[in-house]
């Protein structure tokens, strides 16, 4: 489990930070009390900080730097100081990615997972399974057996997010985020059309029931068995 | 200054004067001087008054263009008085001191107002700053409420958050000093990270986006183009219709790069399109809907004149209206801090 340490100094965004990312599944070190925290990080040795910028006491860029001094791990630059000057000293200083406040929280999650991908050398796998069907990533295609489909990128991704979520309902809502993330920018309709032609390609592959409507709820991908 | 004015102003004293040379001739006539003499005396006369009448014009002509170059070479037309040079008359001098107590007065008031603009912009900035702590937080803790409370909660949070970016941008848009930073960008992660930050808004409005020919590269201010469209953004939620559609697409114009922001909303009434970009400008359609401030399209405009960034609106009242901005050539910029 990778281990998230946090350094920022509003105690309610603070508990808020290590509730979202505990759910999220990795392991969260808070830093509360500000003296020489580049001994903490050091002794915790984490897998990324999040480093909040306007920290009581001491510049924030200081602390950045002398986190950098002694460890590699990846910082990610949490500020509401915005100014593109800012911007490039926390850069400068060390820092390895920088998001400015208010931040939304998939926002946030994206630049964590994709900091950590980038540090651990962690590969998203370019195959994925479920019951009989099998998505290639890389190809965008669905197989089922000796037979496979072309998906088109709305619905490669409808799929996947479908398929990494085995057993649980997915509200529409929820599935329009998650492409939005994918720089998918689709609306209710488009949904509807498209959810329509992956049922149409995923039936040509005798899986016409992989994805089922909950009517009022969204849509559910059965767990594996 | 030219001779005609100098003279028509003195030329009631010449004239006493004259009626007196000639009352005193006349008399000299009378006395038994010779009439030779009395011509003599007049054409000595005549030459007097019109060397005295020619120096007094160049020194005075001389006076002012020195003042004129003064005045044009000042940064700061107010300190005129300071750096103009000490008169040589009296009455000159006492003119020229009062002015400088009024020039005096007057830099004071104008360095106090600008101090006072300064600190309040200096709040203005640290206040955003501040707000953004809570709102964060706010964010976070929606977590906690049912599903439909969060994305509510999370739509009037955006609001909030529009509202204060625009706060901002106004300080740094009116005080041009604040910096900016020009550096090399795709227009592509630009659209994509301004879309990001409207996505709460987007979604539950049901906005379809649709992107096209986006790999262009421009050389600009990240932060100030993602903050020209969010508005054009919240601009076409506000006034959407039916299924509302938002298309960016770009293409380049030999070293120039253009981004079109179109949608597919109410429009705007031709008459009123030259004016969008005047500031407090709402509109009919604003007037109808009620909670448009007429600051976001003026906002662009000022920051797009500080990144000489073109910006052009075209609409047709309820097809909709799109949105031309004209990114400048790579040579006319290089990457610099402005302050």
């Amino acid at each position: 489990m990778n281990k998230i340490m946090i350094i920022e100094d509003d105690s309610v965004t603070r508990d808020e930070l290590t509730l979202l990312l505990e759910n999220e599944g990795f392991q969260v070190k808070a830093v509360t009390e500000f003296t020489d925290v580049a001994r903490q990080v050091g002794a915790s040795a984490p897998q990324l900080v999040l480093l909040d910028l306007g920290l009581p006491g001491k510049d924030g860029f200081t602390l950045c730097m002398e986190i950098r001094r002694i460890s590699q791990v990846p910082i990610l630059i949490l500020t509401s100081r915005d100014s593109a000057l800012d911007e490039l000293q926390a850069l400068n200083l060390g820092g390895d990615d920088y998001i400015a406040k208010p931040y939304s929280i998939p926002l946030l999650l994206a630049h964590i997972n994709a900091l950590l991908r980038r540090s651990l050398g962690a590969q998203e796998p370019d195959v994925l399974e479920g019951n009989e069907l099998s998505v290639h990533l890389s190809r965008g295609t669905a197989s089922a057996g000796d037979t496979s489909v072309e998906l088109t990128r709305n619905e490669l991704r409808i799929l996947v997010h479908l398929m990494r979520h085995p057993g649980e309902i997915v509200s529409r809502a929820d599935l329009i985020d998650a492409l939005w993330d994918e720089h998918i920018y689709i609306d209710d309709n488009t949904l509807s059309v498209n959810m329509t032609r992956l049922r149409g390609k995923l039936a040509l592959l005798g899986l016409p029931e992989y994805i089922r409507t909950r009517r009022g709820l969204g849509y559910q991908c059965e767990k594996k068995f | 200054m030219n001779m005609g004015e100098f003279l028509g102003e003195r030329m009631g004293r010449v004239v006493t004067q004259g009626v007196f040379v000639l009352a005193a001739a006349v008399i000299l006539l009378v006395t038994g001087t010779q009439a030779g003499i009395v011509v003599i005396l007049g054409v000595f006369w005549v030459l007097m008054v019109s060397g005295v009448l020619i120096f007094d014009y160049f020194k005075e002509l001389g006076h002012l263009r020195e003042l004129e170059s003064i005045m044009d070479g000042l940064d700061q037309k107010q300190l005129i008085i300071e750096c103009a040079p000490e008169p040589d008359t009296v009455y000159e001098r006492a003119l020229f001191s009062l002015m400088r107590r009024a020039g005096r007065d007057m830099i004071e008031t104008v360095s106090d107002a600008r101090a006072a603009q300064k600190e309040y912009r200096e709040y203005i900035e640290s206040w955003v700053h501040e707000i953004k702590t809570p709102i964060t937080a706010a964010r976070l803790l929606c977590r906690n409420a049912d599903k439909n409370l969060q994305r509510k909660l999370t739509v009037e949070l955006a609001q909030i958050e529009n509202h204060v970016e625009r706060v901002l941008f106004y300080a740094r848009a009116e005080h041009p000093e604040q910096d900016f930073l020009i550096r090399q960008t795709s227009l592509d992660s630009l659209v994509a990270e301004a879309i990001e930050r409207h996505r709460s808004l987007l979604i539950p409005n049901g906005v379809r986006i649709e992107t096209c020919d986006l790999e262009h590269v421009v050389y600009t201010d990240r932060k100030w183009v993602c903050f020209m469209l969010g508005q054009l953004l919240q601009n076409a939620v506000r006034y959407r219709s039916g299924e509302p559609v938002v298309a960016f697409s770009a293409k380049s114009l030999g070293n120039l790069v253009q981004l079109v922001v179109s949608d597919n909303g109410i429009g705007i009434p031709a008459q009123e399109v030259p004016r969008v970009f005047d500031r407090g400008f709402t509109g009919s359609n604003g007037r109808a809907r009620g909670g448009s401030t007429g600051m976001g399209l003026y906002l662009c405009r000022k920051l797009a004149d500080h990144l000489e960034i073109q910006l052009d609106m075209k609409s047709v009242e309820s097809q909709g209206a799109s949105v031309t901005l004209t990114f400048p050539a790579k040579s006319t910029k290089s990457s610099s801090i402005q302050h």
